[in-house]
């Protein structure tokens, strides 16, 4: 019940905390410089027919008057309409959101695997061989850019050794997509029962799922490796070893106690892959809407760039929000 | 509790080993790397013996090496502490020589040890009852359900109030008091052989504190169990203790029996430390304690030296070695104080 009412004094603050970001994103995509309407007409329109669409478009008008026709579009489900796909941008993103979502959550997962599994290990036995391992694997996963890494694993598995499909979207050509339930391809293809789809889809996940997961361990295992020694090297962790507790069962209650800050690591990481992901979405030409956005930012097409701001900030609110629900199931202390 | 004369039990001789020891540690060395790549000693060679049931009181100031000793007889001495030499035998074996996994199975089984500031010590995410149970599980193997009957039996036997409710409370849920009959409880619950208490009782206010101790006494009795009661408090050990050893800059400076030592303290910062305790303003005043000197003291002087009322050239340029004074009396001073 706690529970309950701490989740519904968490909910009535998403909306402000909503409005706020959309005033804050509104503004700071406005100061882009450029005009829509010019960039739409194309370099023969003349300056008449450009002002036309300017009023036609409500550029005219104040900020604030803009600021609140696009609020109030919001609140009846228009997201506006993007003028390079022609398409309103609810639908592009309904599209577009969850293939990136599907991506980064496949990846994140990977990174948490492998990221946990070497942090913990390396954090029991920090002078072995998996201790040094982890020194050079987070130095590593720290310096390299992810699109340099994609294009290592492209060539080797793609065009050495052709493992892997061509990096182009989330299926081959010859095949048809499934029905759009969930937007994850995986999920998708397994309702329809479509498993030639369903292998052609995870076949097209594994480059960029590797590519990610294996980027973004890096600070996941720094995470785990640093609060799992920290906690091993606490008083609670001393007095366990004191009074003859065997050592993995010591190391069970360290990488328990270590979670919170694991996971908050791991919540930060999805929120920030949502957007992060699109130098390696182009890389695959993944379709994903952190593409999208920039494509949108690049052509003054300000809709687009408001849309995946929203879509993103509602996830990370949501991820948030789990977030703070893990803490109160992991630690007894933290009640609300 | 027992008066300070009255119940003495016969003391056996001090420091000097005899076959009948439960634990025993010899020459016990530990340094503590610094900074600067020099080795700073914290035990300067340690030894002591308590024979089985018997209370060991050991007192010393802030710093003295109290806590570095307890843990260095169970193999971990406190990071990045390092045992330099010595031997800790218990049972006839010595503790310093087994393989981590036979340390293991004595550690909490057959040594145990209470600690201070139990809050911090106890895993914060971790139901008191199941901490209490998984002793018995690991040491005793007992399962789930026999091992919460005995952490439950154990809760009773420190006396916590309302032990149902506090097998399923967490750590930050007890009172300092609590938390402490808690700890006691772990460590109790196996039926060790040996039990060390560091401090146990100097976070809690002096009523819980004389309920803790008189706890402690009574159940190590029953247990049969031997102590290593170490503390501040050199008031507490006269309670306590059968005998009492003195430890000052990782040294034991004189160990006697709890009579010998309250009537006829030899070492003079026994006499300090006891003048430190009175209720006497003259014998305080009298017997001030000078301000600790700021230069290491030379190795081959005594270590108390520049700090002592009573010293000499000879105490600056050559180490007392510990002589017995009395049968089970010993004393490291050059000038020990005649009664």
């Amino acid at each position: 019940m706690r529970i309950a009412r701490y989740l519904l004094h968490r909910l009535a603050f998403v909306l402000p905390q909503l409005l706020g970001i959309v005033l804050v994103s509104f503004f700071l995509v406005k100061s882009i410089p450029g005009d829509p309407a010019v960039l739409m007409l194309g370099p023969t329109a003349t300056p008449d027919a450009i002002a036309g669409l300017r009023t036609q478009m409500g550029l005219d008008q104040p900020f604030y008057v803009q600021f609140i026709l696009y609020v109030n579009h919001l609140l009846h489900g228009d997201l506006g309409t993007s003028w390079q796909t022609t398409r309103p941008v609810l639908d592009d993103l309904i599209q577009r959101f969850p293939a990136t979502l599907e991506l980064v959550t496949f990846s994140l997962i990977l990174a948490i695997a492998v990221g946990m599994g070497l942090g913990v290990v390396s954090a029991l036995n920090p002078k072995g061989w998996v201790g040094k391992l982890t020194d050079i694997y987070g130095l590593s996963a720290g310096a390299l850019p992810d699109f340099w890494f994609a294009l290592v694993l492209i060539f080797v598995f793609y065009t050495l050794a052709h493992w892997a499909p061509a990096p182009l979207g989330r299926l081959d050509i010859e095949v048809i997509a499934p029905a759009q339930v969930t937007g994850f391809m995986t999920i998708d293809t397994l309702l329809a029962g479509d498993m030639q789809a369903f292998r052609s889809a995870v076949s097209h996940l594994i480059l960029p799922v590797l590519t990610l997961g294996l980027i973004n361990a890096g600070p996941i295992m720094k995470m785990t490796q640093s609060s799992v020694e920290k906690m091993l090297a606490s008083d609670a962790g001393g007095y366990e070893v004191l009074c003859g507790i065997p050592q993995n069962l010591v190391a069970r209650h360290a990488l328990r106690n270590a979670l919170p800050s694991i996971v908050t690591i791991i919540s930060v990481l999805y929120g920030y892959l949502i957007g992060g992901a699109v130098l390696v979405e182009i890389v695959f030409s993944w379709g994903g809407a952190g593409q999208y956005a920039v494509q949108g930012v690049l052509n003054s097409d300000i809709y687009p760039v408001l849309g995946f701001v929203l879509f993103s900030a509602i996830f990370s609110l949501i991820v948030y929000i789990l977030v703070d629900l893990i803490y109160v199931l992991v630690d007894p202390r933290i009640s609300h | 509790m027992d008066t300070l004369i009255g119940a003495a039990k016969p003391s056996h001789s001090a420091v000097s080993a005899t076959s009948a020891d439960l634990l025993r540690t010899e020459d016990l060395r530990v340094v503590f790397p610094t900074a600067t790549g020099q080795a700073r000693t914290v035990l300067r060679g340690i030894d002591l013996s308590v024979k089985p049931g018997e209370v060991l009181g050991l007192v010393g100031e802030s710093g003295a090496g109290k806590t570095t000793l307890a843990r260095s007889i169970l193999g971990v001495p406190p990071a990045p502490g390092r045992i330099a030499g010595g031997r800790v035998i218990f049972e006839g074996r010595n503790i310093l020589a087994l393989s981590e996994k036979q340390l293991r199975l004595l550690r909490g089984r057959r040594l145990a040890m209470v600690v201070p500031n139990p809050r911090g010590e106890l895993n914060p995410t971790v139901k008191i009852g199941d901490q209490i149970a998984t002793m018995a599980r690991v040491h005793l193997g007992l399962d789930r359900k026999a091992a919460r009957d005995r952490a439950f039996e154990m809760l009773k036997a420190v006396q916590i109030p309302d032990p149902e409710r506090r097998m399923n409370a967490y750590p930050h849920e007890l009172s300092g008091g609590m938390a402490q009959r808690a700890v006691i409880a772990i460590a109790l619950i196996c039926d060790p052989a040996f039990v060390i208490s560091d401090d146990a009782t100097s976070g809690l206010d002096v009523t819980v504190q004389a309920q803790i101790l008189d706890l402690m006494r009574k159940l190590t009795a029953e247990h049969g169990s031997a102590m290593l009661f170490i503390t501040r408090d050199v008031g507490i050990t006269a309670h306590f203790c059968d005998r009492v050893a003195v430890l000052y800059d990782g040294e034991i400076v004189e160990a006697a029996s709890r009579n010998a030592l309250f009537l006829s303290p030899a070492h003079p910062y026994t006499l300090l430390l006891l003048a430190a305790f009175s209720h006497n303003p003259a014998l305080r005043l009298g017997w001030s304690v000078t301000a600790a000197a700021a230069a290491p003291a030379a190795s081959d002087a005594c270590i108390y030296a520049d700090r002592c009322p009573l010293a000499q050239p000879i105490c600056r340029a050559e180490k007392p070695p510990m002589a017995e004074l009395a049968p089970g009396h010993v004393v490291r001073c050059h000038f020990p104080v005649r009664h």
